[in-house]
């Protein structure tokens, strides 16, 4: 099955090459993706599914929407 | 439609010796409006302007989101605005913050704010402060207002600021960038808010490392801006427990809940 992915701002250099069709194993969470994408737990402030808030244990399925958000705080 | 004209206004404000905004009130509470308001008709209805006149938003910080939300309240009619920032200009303010300027280079942020109120609109009542305030400053600030308005550069002061909102009973309109990146959110007090989720000082931040660019500095604060209005309006949020994030690298918007 596959997701989109989105990382936002700096999270950019980490978006797969495939975001609208990233292959995820079935049972697969928010937390193992971000470890395939390189990205520790610190760099990620904010994880949307579908645009709700959710966690790194959250459970992907087929068609999802994941977006990952940083620290962003400029003005 | 019957509308006061400026001049008409300012004669009738010195000739009874009241302030102009007295005049513009006195006026929307008769159906009337000034001639400054009247481009806004369609978007606001005469109660709404009213509302607008007689509502207080304090802003926090008056760099590139602070120049740009100060300027939409107060050309939309905001009639008492309260602001405050300690910081002074820098050359590399140039590039997005609407009140720097290359001869108000080294000068005070709160001073050109002032200074731009009263060029733009004189009915405003502008409380301007040149500091840099800690939590129980920010209280005091917000004590009384009808919004707080977190235009603030960094992380390290959002969440003192989202909490004395949250203390003072007030919604809380925040919004930051970096690079291409921006986004906006309202904090209902006692809600969940964008500073409980992004850390505070001392890591890294987004902005350290995209920069600041014009149009995500512009393009966020307009959106802070419309929506600000629309809670001094009397209208619900738009965006309660949520977070507008638009990118301009791909002019994508997408309205994300933070539930």
């Amino acid at each position: 099955m596959h997701i989109s992915v989105r990382c936002f701002a700096q999270l950019v250099t980490n978006q797969p090459e495939n975001p609208e069709h990233f292959p995820v194993a079935d049972g697969e969470t928010v937390g193992r993706v971000m470890e395939r994408l390189g990205l520790p737990e610190t760099e990620v402030k904010l994880i949307f599914v579908n645009g709700v808030k959710a966690g790194t244990g959250t459970v992907l399925r087929d068609g999802d929407r994941l977006g990952l958000f940083p620290a962003v705080g400029g003005g | 439609m019957p509308v006061l004209s400026l001049e008409a206004g300012r004669e009738i404000a010195r000739l009874c010796g009241v302030a102009a905004r007295d005049v513009d009130e006195c006026a929307l509470r008769q159906g009337v409006w000034p001639e400054r308001h009247l481009r806004n008709h369609a978007a606001c209805t005469v109660v709404e302007q009213l509302r607008l006149l007689t509502a207080c938003a304090a802003v926090v910080g008056l760099g590139g989101l602070g120049g740009h939300v100060l300027e939409l309240l107060a050309r939309a009619g905001v009639g008492h605005i309260r602001a405050c920032d300690g910081d002074r200009f820098e050359a590399t303010n140039l590039n997005r913050q609407l009140l720097s300027t290359e001869d108000g280079l080294g000068g005070s942020k709160a001073e050109a704010a002032r200074n731009r109120l009263a060029r733009i609109n004189s009915s405003v009542e502008a409380d301007v402060r040149d500091v840099f305030l800690d939590e129980a400053g920010m209280r005091e600030l917000l004590h009384g207002a009808d919004l707080a308005v977190d235009c603030l550069g960094g992380l390290a002061q959002r969440k003192a600021l989202q909490d004395a909102a949250r203390d003072v009973g007030i919604p809380l309109v925040t919004a930051a960038m970096a690079g291409l990146t921006a986004f906006v959110a309202t904090v209902l007090p006692g809600a969940a808010g964008p500073a409980d989720f992004l850390g505070g000082a001392g890591q890294p931040s987004g902005e350290d490392i995209l920069g600041t660019p014009p149009e995500s500095v512009a393009v966020a604060a307009a959106f802070q801006g419309a929506e600000c209005l629309r809670l001094l309006r009397g209208r619900t949020s738009a965006l309660d427990g949520r977070m507008l994030v638009v990118d301009l690298r791909s002019m994508a918007f997408e309205t994300l809940s933070l539930g």
